[in-house]
Order: C-alpha cells, then sequence, then structure tokens
C-alpha cells in the first residue's frame, strides 16, 4: 500500500470556478450541502481505501444558530482515521483549486479531489469563515489549520496554526457554509445510507442538526484490493496527451558548466586533471555501460567537438542539428560562433539522436502505453503511415493529430487493463444487500472487465426480492465507482435498461416489492453533467447492464416460479379441501344416494400430498 | 271441435303422461350424470366428465341438418385440476338446482339461477359466469336449459287463433285462445310447455318488432290472412323458435319471416332458420323450412323506400357473413350482395312514408303470395 506516492502538483487558478460553481453541485443551499457532504465523505473513504484501511468516518451537520430559519449556515465536519495529509501540503491542498493528489490514471470516487475545495470556497463566499483542518500523518502531531482562500490569486492564507500530541492518523476537516438541511436533509440520510450499502467495509455515523444519530456500522471485515495506478490505453487518449507524454520522455541536452564536468570526470574516474581527448575517450569507451545519460551526452558532444575538459570549459553548445548532421557552439576564445560535422555512422550520434529527437514511436508505444507489444507497436505504424523508427520529438503538429486520430482508429490494441478497477466483489455486495433488505431473494452478479473509448470498466450488479422491501418495485439503487447517485435518474442509462426490461416475461407482476443495485467501476464514469449524478447511455456500458440484468432476472425468475409452485401446490391443497365436499354434497342428492360417498380419506392424502410439495419448494427456496 | 267427455278426459291423461314422461326422462338423465360423479368420489377419485367442446374450431355446419353442430371434439373436466375445479363445482351444483327445479316443476329463469347460486355458497364472479355453466350443462346433457326448467329473461309474444292447453302445476288441463287479448300472449315457459291444441291459421308470420305486431293486431291481419303472428323482439329467444318449430312440425303450419331492411335483419330470419353457432350443442331450435319475405335490399328500389346509410358495423357484418356457409347460394346469398352494393338500409318502418296501413295492404298480400313461390 505504501508503494502509492502522492503527487502534489499544481494546475490552475480558483476564480474561473468561483464564477462556474454551478457546474459543480452548488447551485443552491440545499444542493450545495449536499455537495459538500459527498465530496468530504469521499475523499475521506478514498483517503483510507489508497492505504488500505477500514475506514471510520464521522460526519457532523450543526446549525451555527438553530433558531433561525432554512437556509442559515451550517458546520459541516468530516473526520476518518485515513492517512491524514503532511503539514507541508495543507495550505496548497485546502488553500487553492486544482490542487489534486488523484491525478493518477485508477478508480477513485472523486477525480482530482477538485470538489473538496469548491465546497470550501463556496462556504468561504456564504459565511466568510476559514477551513478548519486537523490533520496528523504521523500519528504523533496533529496539526490544526485555519485556511482562508485568496480567490484573485489562488493562494492560501494561513489564519492560524497549532499542534497538539494524538494518537492516530486521520484527518478531520470542518467548514461552514449557507446550507438548507430542511430540505437536503433526506438526500444526506439517502445518501449515508447508501454509501453504506456499497461500502461495507467503512464504519459511517452521522449526527445531524436536529441532534438526531445515524449510525451504519461495518459489516465486512475485509477490505477490497485496492486498484494499481497504469498507464493510458491508446483509445482513451487525445492530441494534448500524447503531446505532454513526448515532453516527460525528452531529455534536454545538459549545460556544460563546472559542476557537469565534474561530475563527468568522476563518473570516468578520472583523478588525473589534464587528460587528452583521446584518453578521454578510450576511458569512456570502457565504462560506457555504466555511465547515466547525461554524461554519455557529454562524452558524445566531446567526440565531435574532439575537445577535452579543457577546450570543453571555454564553449557553449548553440544548437544541435541533426538532420544536417552539424553541431553549432560559442566559442569564448575567439567570440565566434563555429560548427563542425557530425559523423552518421558514429555510435555517438545514435546517443544524440536519441536526446534530442525523443525517442522512435515503437518505443514510445510499447513503453509509454499499456498492453502494447512490439509486434503490434510495428503493426500499429504501418496502420498510421509513420515509419516504426520515427522520433517522437520530431513530430509536426499535423503529424501528433494524425498519430492520435489512428491510435483511437487502430482497432488490435488489447482490451484496457482492467487492475486498475476496484469493484467491490460480489460477496460483500450480496452481504450488504442481505443486511439492508433482508430478502427472500437476492442475486448478485460481477461482470468481466469491458471498455467503452479506451477506458476500462466493470459492472456489478444485484436483485432482491421480499423480506423488508417495500413494493412498487423495482427500485434502482444506482452507483459509479461506490458514490450512490441520487440526483437526475430519468435520464440514466441504468433506469434506461431496468425500464426496458418487460419483467412479465420473468413472472414479476404487479407492483413487486424488489430491488436493484447497479454499481458502475471505472477509470472514467462518463457522467452526462458535472454534479456527476447520472451516467450517460454509452453503447458498451448499456449492453453489460443489460447482460448483468438479463442475467439476474432469470435468476429471480426461477425462484419466482419455484415460489410459484409453492404457492400453486399451497392453494391446490386449499381449493380441494373448499370444493370436493361441496361436489360430494351435491351428487349425493343428484344420484338420489341416503349417505355421502367415502371420499374424505382420499381428500386428507391428497391435500397433505400438496402441502407436502409446498413445503419442499419453500425449502429448495431456502437451500438457494 | 267435438268430443265425449271420456275423449277429453283420456286425452288429458295422456297429455300429462307425455310431461310426466319428459321429466322422468330429464331426472333419469341428470341421476346418471350424478351417479358417475358419486361413485368416483365413492371409490376414492377425483371425479371427472367429459364435454363436447364448444371452440370455434368444433363448430361445423351440417348440411343435411341444415344447422351448426358440434364436432367431435370433446374434453375432460377433472377435479383434479385446480384450474377447473371451481367451475366442476358451480357444474354440480347447476345439475344438482336443476334436479330440484324439475322435480318439482318450478320454474327459473337465468338471472334467477345466478341469484339462487348464493345461498348455496357456490360463487359466481358474473351472471355471464352462470350463464356460461348453463350452457355447459346443455352441452353435457345435449338437452336445453328450458328442459331443466331455467327460461331466459327476455320475453316475445304471440296472438293469433289458437288453442293451447297447459301443462304446468296448477293449470293442468286448462285451455287459452291467443286471440283473446290484443296484447298478445307473452311466450314464457307456461306457454312453450303447453300442448298445441288447435287452430284456424295458415300460416306464422315471425316480425322483428313489437311496433309492427301492435299494428298487425290492430289491422287484424291474423283474420285478413289467416294466421298467427309472432313477435321476436330482435333476435328469437330459444322459447319462441322452440315454439315456432312445434307450430310448423305440429300444426304443420308454413313459417315466414318479417325483418328489417338490413344485415341484421337478414340474420334474424337465417337464426330461425337453421340456429345459431351459440346453439351448435342443441338440436330442435330451427325450422329450416321458414322463409325470409323481406324487406330485402332488391325491396328497398322496388319500392322506393326511404333508407339510412350502413355504419361501418353493419358492413363489417356483411362481410362476415359472406364467409357463412349459409349465405353461399340464393336468396341468401343475393340479397346480401346487394345490401353491400347499396351500402344503405330501411327499416319495416319505412312503409309509413305510403300509409300507416301500406305494410299490411300493398306489402304484406304481395309477400304471401311470393311466398308461396320460395
Amino acid at each position: 500500500m505504501s508503494a502509492i506516492k502522492e503527487k502534489f502538483n499544481q494546475i490552475s487558478p480558483s476564480e474561473f470556478f468561483y464564477s462556474n460553481r454551478d457546474l459543480a453541485g452548488f447551485s443552491n443551499p440545499t444542493r450545495s450541502l449536499y455537495t459538500a457532504v459527498r465530496e468530504f465523505v469521499e475523499n475521506a473513504l478514498d483517503a483510507c481505501d489508497q492505504k488500505g484501511i477500514l475506514p471510520d468516518v464521522h460526519l457532523t451537520i450543526k446549525a451555527v444558530d438553530p433558531d433561525k430559519p432554512d437556509p442559515k449556515p451550517y458546520i459541516l465536519t468530516v473526520k476518518d482515521n485515513g492517512p491524514g495529509i503532511d503539514a507541508e501540503h495543507i495550505p496548497l491542498a485546502f488553500g487553492t483549486v486544482l490542487y489534486g493528489s488523484k491525478f493518477g490514471l485508477k478508480q477513485a470516487r472523486g477525480m482530482f479531489g477538485l470538489g473538496a475545495t469548491m465546497a470550501i470556497l463556496y462556504g468561504q463566499i456564504t459565511t466568510n469563515k476559514p477551513v478548519i483542518v486537523k490533520s496528523s500523518s504521523d500519528g504523533k502531531i496533529q496539526n490544526q489549520f485555519e485556511i482562508l482562500l485568496d480567490i484573485q490569486k489562488n493562494k492560501p492564507i494561513i489564519v492560524k496554526h497549532t499542534t497538539k500530541e494524538v494518537a492516530k492518523t486521520g484527518l478531520a476537516v470542518s467548514i461552514c457554509l449557507e446550507g438548507d438541511y430542511s430540505k437536503a436533509g433526506n438526500k444526506i440520510r439517502d445518501y449515508v445510507y447508501e454509501t453504506s450499502l456499497i461500502t461495507p467495509y467503512a464504519s459511517i455515523t452521522f449526527n445531524d442538526s436536529k441532534e438526531q444519530k445515524f449510525s451504519h456500522p461495518r459489516f465486512v471485515k475485509e477490505i477490497p484490493p485496492p486498484p494499481t495506478i497504469i498507464r493510458p490505453h491508446p483509445h482513451g487518449i487525445d492530441v494534448e496527451r500524447i503531446r505532454r507524454m513526448i515532453v516527460e520522455s525528452q531529455f534536454e541536452i545538459p549545460t556544460i558548466d563546472d559542476t557537469m564536468i565534474e561530475k563527468v570526470r568522476k563518473d570516468l574516474g578520472l583523478s588525473v586533471k589534464k587528460l587528452s581527448f583521446i584518453s578521454i575517450m578510450d576511458k569512456a569507451k570502457k565504462k560506457w555501460k555504466h555511465l547515466p545519460r547525461q554524461v554519455r551526452v557529454v562524452i558524445a558532444l566531446m567526440s565531435f567537438l574532439k575537445m577535452d575538459f579543457e577546450k570543453l570549459n571555454k564553449i557553449q553548445i548553440e544548437d544541435i542539428d541533426m538532420p544536417n548532421k552539424k553541431l553549432f557552439y560559442w566559442d569564448f576564445g575567439d567570440s565566434q560562433s563555429k560548427s563542425v560535422d557530425m559523423d552518421p555512422e558514429s555510435e555517438y550520434y545514435k546517443q544524440l539522436t536519441n536526446t534530442v529527437q525523443g525517442e522512435p514511436l515503437t518505443t514510445f508505444l510499447t513503453k509509454r502505453f499499456q498492453r502494447i507489444g512490439p509486434t503490434t507497436a510495428v503493426k500499429f505504424a504501418e496502420f498510421a503511415k509513420f515509419k516504426p523508427e520515427k522520433r517522437m520529438g520530431t513530430l509536426t503538429n499535423q503529424e501528433l493529430v494524425n498519430l492520435s486520430d489512428a491510435l483511437q482508429k487502430f482497432e488490435d490494441f488489447m482490451a484496457p487493463d482492467s487492475s486498475c478497477l476496484a469493484p467491490l466483489g460480489a460477496e460483500p455486495l450480496e452481504k450488504g444487500i442481505k443486511k439492508f433488505f433482508n430478502p427472500d431473494f437476492v442475486a448478485v452478479v460481477q461482470r468481466p472487465a469491458s471498455a467503452y473509448s479506451g477506458f476500462p470498466f466493470i459492472v456489478e450488479m444485484g436483485i432482491a426480492y421480499g423480506g423488508d422491501i417495500k413494493s412498487g418495485g423495482p427500485h434502482v439503487y444506482r452507483y459509479a465507482n461506490r458514490i450512490p447517485l441520487l440526483y437526475d435518474e430519468g435520464s440514466d442509462v441504468v433506469l434506461k435498461v431496468v425500464n426496458d426490461t418487460d419483467w412479465g416475461r420473468y413472472k414479476i407482476k404487479g407492483e413487486p416489492p424488489f430491488i436493484i443495485v447497479s454499481h458502475i467501476c471505472s477509470t472514467r464514469i462518463p457522467y452526462k453533467t458535472a454534479g456527476k449524478e447520472n451516467v450517460a447511455d454509452r453503447q458498451e456500458i448499456e449492453r453489460e447492464l443489460r447482460l448483468a440484468l438479463q442475467f439476474l432476472s432469470r435468476k429471480l425468475s426461477s425462484f419466482m416460479s419455484k415460489r410459484g409452485q409453492a404457492e400453486m401446490a399451497k392453494k391446490r391443497a386449499n381449493l380441494y379441501a373448499k370444493y370436493i365436499p361441496m361436489i360430494a354434497e351435491f351428487c349425493t342428492e343428484l344420484s338420489g344416494r341416503k349417505k355421502e360417498p367415502n371420499y374424505k380419506k382420499m381428500l386428507e392424502t391428497e391435500i397433505a400430498s400438496e402441502n407436502k410439495k409446498a413445503v419442499k419448494e419453500a425449502n429448495e427456496i431456502e437451500n438457494k | 271441435m267435438k268430443t265425449s267427455k271420456k275423449e277429453q278426459e283420456n286425452k288429458i291423461k295422456s297429455r300429462s303422461k307425455k310431461a310426466d314422461d319428459k321429466q322422468k326422462l330429464i331426472l333419469e338423465l341428470l341421476k346418471t350424470h350424478g351417479a358417475k360423479i358419486y361413485d368416483d368420489l365413492d371409490n376414492g377419485q377425483f371425479p371427472k366428465f367429459s364435454i363436447p367442446s364448444r371452440s370455434v374450431s368444433n363448430i361445423v355446419y351440417d348440411k343435411q341438418l341444415r344447422q351448426y353442430i358440434l364436432g367431435n371434439n370433446a374434453a375432460l373436466r377433472s377435479s383434479r385440476n385446480s384450474a377447473q375445479l371451481r367451475s366442476f363445482t358451480q357444474l354440480m351444483w347447476l345439475a344438482f338446482f336443476a334436479n330440484r327445479l324439475t322435480t318439482e316443476r318450478k320454474s327459473s329463469t337465468l338471472r334467477d339461477i345466478y341469484y339462487s347460486s348464493q345461498a348455496f355458497a357456490v360463487e359466481f364472479e358474473d351472471q355471464s359466469e352462470s350463464d356460461n355453466i348453463i350452457v355447459d350443462l346443455e352441452a353435457v346433457t345435449s338437452r336445453a336449459r328450458e328442459d331443466f326448467h331455467i327460461f331466459p329473461e327476455e320475453r316475445s309474444s304471440i296472438f293469433g287463433d289458437l288453442n293451447i292447453e297447459y301443462t304446468i302445476p296448477g293449470y293442468e288441463g286448462k285451455t287459452m285462445n291467443l286471440a283473446n287479448h290484443p296484447d298478445g300472449y307473452s311466450i314464457g315457459p307456461s306457454l312453450t310447455t303447453a300442448e298445441l291444441v288447435s287452430t284456424s291459421a295458415e300460416i306464422v308470420i315471425a316480425i322483428e318488432k313489437g311496433g309492427l305486431f301492435t299494428r298487425f293486431v290492430e289491422e287484424q291481419v291474423d283474420k285478413k290472412f289467416k294466421s298467427i303472428i309472432i313477435n321476436t323482439g330482435g333476435q328469437a329467444p330459444r322459447s319462441t323458435r322452440t315454439l315456432l318449430k312445434r307450430l310448423h312440425d305440429e300444426m304443420k303450419l308454413p313459417v315466414i319471416c318479417l325483418t328489417d331492411g338490413d344485415v341484421y335483419g337478414e340474420h334474424i330470419a337465417m337464426v330461425i332458420k337453421s340456429g345459431s353457432a351459440n346453439a351448435a350443442h342443441l338440436r330442435e331450435l330451427t325450422v329450416p323450412d321458414a322463409k325470409w319475405v323481406g324487406v330485402w335490399a332488391t325491396d328497398i328500389e322496388k319500392y322506393k323506400l326511404p333508407t339510412i346509410p350502413m355504419t361501418e358495423s353493419d358492413i363489417k357484418r356483411c362481410y362476415d357473413l359472406q364467409k357463412d356457409p349459409r349465405y353461399q347460394d340464393g336468396i341468401w346469398k343475393k340479397e346480401l350482395d346487394v345490401f353491400l352494393k347499396l351500402k344503405r338500409k330501411a327499416e319495416l318502418e319505412a312503409f309509413s312514408k305510403y300509409g300507416l296501413t301500406n305494410i299490411t295492404d300493398k306489402y304484406l298480400p304481395q309477400k304471401l303470395e311470393l311466398a308461396k313461390s320460395l
């Protein structure tokens, strides 16, 4: 777990979000309170998941002045037992927008950790109170910050910073924001309830502003395996992403100064200060394998310049023109620009090419993307009409676009790696459904991984019938990356698939008491809106949902028919008991007899046998 | 008609013996069925019986009998089958109740049966369910419900010089002339079961509408044309069709039908002549020699009758009947085709345009004359 390194980098200012906050779900006091709860709870769960810690999350919402009418200021606090955040990162993490720790490609609830800063920003706008962050990342010292956000400069203002001793790690974030709990309360309680169903390994408590306490203890002791961070899939990439990857792959020509020369000298193991050019080259050839890249580049340059260290000290490299095989430099001694030709046959020439022009296309593909081997890379180059050895650094803008297009269109790439996904697993899901609904019947399924547009995804689904479930179903519980989706269900792909189903075909009629739990896991959930409440109907996702639902519906159908058979047997027994004596009575008079026919024993045997059948079918359901 | 007192007594005796015999036969029939059920139960088995299938595929037209009959398909009704158990019990109750009615010579109606069931804790969803069970009883026993003293609600009426003698309890031997009351006599259980003694009439005119029936009585059509007039009140009820048959068979009277000039009128005449598919399980309800004399489609032009256009359902009915085997030739086919061509229809009342008595003065004599050649 500890292998997962947090990477922090600062990427963009907060003004944009200030003016577009409704995009992120902060449109009104009701929705904002709900969204803020979501963002902090999800961050807490994500932090614990990443470190393999069984989460204990405590949520409190308290009105600043309980007697005021809604909407009014509330203090929202979310406390977890996660890894905490190092003191040095706290001001930036909570006091700037777009400062995230979640930029790797793997499944997490939030994408970039943006939402939490949005909530802080919203709180500050509406109440002008700082965010209070208490964090301990070592389990000994807790840092407590009060931070305000400088919106124009996108910089944190530390109002107060204190420390104290504690016994365990964890993070507690507290903001003051304007909200409407009387309206948002239902949704927040639903959210906490539904979150605990999909996070059975977490213990979640919620103290609300009306002094009500909702406690959802964990009922699964094992945390599902965490996702791994993986390289991108070629189908899920665009021009901008390729450009960044190329920049990462290129090395700059090192500046040749005293420090550099000293390093080269040391790496070559040269104690003598003055050494001829030829001796240096000899020495380098012997040690080549062990030399770092920078040193190799310097040696290569020296080989063409035919200079020793002393001369090298008096020039500056101006340009390396690989196509024309010329090396330009400024000679401080003569105060003029000079050039030498480079021999393309030389080993050193290749070394420089690699450095200046980047990796060949095939190397770039196999090294920087998931699941591309050398054979596929060559095949792709042919498909995209690039030479396999084409240097990535020499791509023109148009070529870059062509490459990006070809990456999308090439169909022989393997399906995306799904190890970056973290489904809950069939067993915990079933446990959760059983605990929550105490149903007569439950079935769950985890579909194999699939992909849309290069993003892997997995669909998990559960279906349950009877027990504590209310009639009027199917009630659909939608989840994406372990987040319950509560708003905008009308346009959701899951609802679409459920509504398309002809339940009569599965022997489910009337207003049945049954629920469907759907969980989509992906490195990128195709939400329809920034509010992250409904999933778009991507064909591939729709297909997987459909297959999962069909599989479960068939199981439910067989349960229903078994149950139907049991009910039928019982019904038959009742019908016999009711009608056969009547028939006996009528036919006695009709046939002119005095005494009723001797049918009682037959009737008893038959009723007993039907009742036995009913019990047997019921037992079969029980044992399933 | 002059007969000695003794002869008269003997006649009454023989008539009541005939009614007794019929009653015995029906009771015997019910007892046989009851005994089979009783024996099944007594042997520790679920009772069952077979019933002719009344599904469309099993209703066929018999050219010799000139009516629809049921084919050979039969269904097994078992009390073991939980889906059939309820209707099985209902039918057993009905047989049981019919047995009481017949034994005690009491009459009941379809509606009365539905309500009576409640006293025995036998449930019927609605009257159509109990009506259906009554048809089941008819099908199993091949006997009309009237034989079990169960009659429909609707009544048609009769008027004319016909002497009858009642056979129902309390009226045995009592006679009546059906020309004594100008409103006509309602055709109910007592009339249907009465003996037909004598008549001076030479023809029976079955007419579709009550209004015209009254007009015919007022115009003394019975005397002028030596006829018995019967109001069928639309589609003729079974008891009326039974009476028509008896008038034809026992009194040797020809039967003619006078209906509205539309496809439904034509079919009213057809049902009197050859029965309906609904009663394919029963015989003795048809008058194969009955003749339809009007109002024909061709009469509409011939008599320049005021008309109204046919409705969609009229036209659909025409096409449906074109597929019926009984409408494949003769006047039936010809008139149906003309109706379809005209797409217009005329009521019997249409003749009023030419005077209230035009129909009895002009139209009827011509048609009676024509009937002889039909």
